[in-house]
């Protein structure tokens, strides 16, 4: 359990080296890739536990587009960084944000055709009460 | 990509609102609140775009996502309002039980995915061998070369032209594909969203239940196509 706890808190708090407090402004003065990797997963973590937990499904649709929003973010990030680093095409990162978007889209149209089409027969949107193909 | 200065204090606002936006869009009572706290959400992180050089997608993103889907989202929610959540009658959540559940399973992977990258990156880093400072001296450099727009101010980036090379030139059968997943989604939402009314009168229904559906209203036999 603290193998797996410490090298978080040192990475996230940059603990080694010369003085905590300089590291860290170091680190926070120049975010990089990691910083990019964490903010996107941390909004894909809010995006996971609206889908869990709440019971409103138009709620459940739009932290769905919170995860692919998540994950744009890192395809672009990931985009920027091989655009300094590597010599492979950098732009695909940005090409399949724009394919992500389309997908996002086209299912908000349908989810939200489906909410509308289930709300006239049922009366209900809470996800607890749709259990039509529950046995 | 080393972020400094001015575009250092911008992320960390931007990245910061991104994310209280969409833990409010989760925790939100209200509906159409959430819809705009998810807005704000989509606008912080199109600003970490356009951080991050990629122009064209920050633009794309709140076209689409905040033209587009968050007002259809926001006409749904008003068709639908079902009232009862604001005026704190329904419970917005799940049982206890099922949250508590979920709550650690998010928990594990919040864990999970930064020790992943506490993991990973630095030794990314000793691969690339990339020194931050000297990467964003860099990155301010190129910046600096690109050409300067009409009012000598700003500069012009090359990104929005990358993207359209590269999308026809490596990916035109998936831009094809995804044109026609778009018409699709039209077509299948038209047909979702209609009325029983409209159904009949496109003589779209089963007889039988047709039968059973006059029974109930005999409004429905005067639409239909054929008994006329």
């Amino acid at each position: 359990m603290l193998n797996f706890f410490i090298p978080i808190l040192a990475f996230l708090f940059q603990q080694e080296g010369q003085g905590r407090f300089t590291r860290t402004w170091e680190a926070a003065a120049h975010p990089d890739l990691s910083k990019f990797l964490v903010i996107g997963a941390l909004l894909f973590i809010i995006g996971v536990a609206g889908v869990l937990t709440r019971r409103n499904i138009i709620v459940i649709f739009m932290s769905i587009e919170l995860i692919l929003n998540a994950a744009n973010l890192n395809f672009i990030a990931f985009s920027r960084y091989l655009q300094e680093t590597g010599n492979v095409n950098a732009v695909a990162g940005q090409i399949f944000a724009v394919f992500v978007i389309v997908v996002a889209a086209a299912e908000a149209a349908i989810g939200l055709g489906i909410v509308i089409a289930l709300y006239r027969n049922k009366e209900t949107i809470w996800v607890d009460e749709i259990d039509l193909l529950k046995w | 990509m080393t972020l400094s200065g001015y575009e250092a204090l911008f992320f960390w606002i931007f990245a910061l609102a991104a994310i209280f936006a969409g833990l409010l869009t989760v925790m939100a009572r209200n509906a159409v609140h959430s819809a705009l706290f998810l807005i704000s959400s989509l606008v912080s992180v199109a600003a970490l775009f356009v951080l991050s050089g990629a122009e064209f997608i920050a633009g794309v993103q709140i076209l689409v996502y905040v033209g587009g889907v968050m007002v259809l989202f926001l006409f749904v929610i008003m068709l639908v309002n079902v009232g009862a959540e604001e005026k704190g009658s329904e419970e917005i959540f799940n049982n206890q039980r099922q949250v508590t559940a979920s709550l650690i399973f998010c928990l594990l992977l919040v864990g999970g995915v930064l020790y992943a990258v506490s993991q990973g990156f630095p030794a990314l880093q000793a691969k690339n061998k990339t020194d931050p400072l000297a990467a964003a001296a860099e990155q301010v450099a190129r910046d600096r070369s690109l050409a300067k727009g009409a009012t000598g101010t700003s500069r012009i980036t090359a990104d929005t032209e990358h993207i359209g090379n590269n999308l026809y030139r490596y990916a035109s059968l998936p831009f094809e594909i995804a044109s026609v997943l778009l018409l699709v989604a039209i077509i299948g939402s038209v047909m979702l969203a209609r009325t029983l009314r409209q159904e009949v009168s496109a003589d779209d229904v089963d007889p039988e239940t047709l039968q059973e559906e006059i029974a109930l209203d005999p409004e429905l036999a005067k639409l239909e196509p054929r008994s006329e």
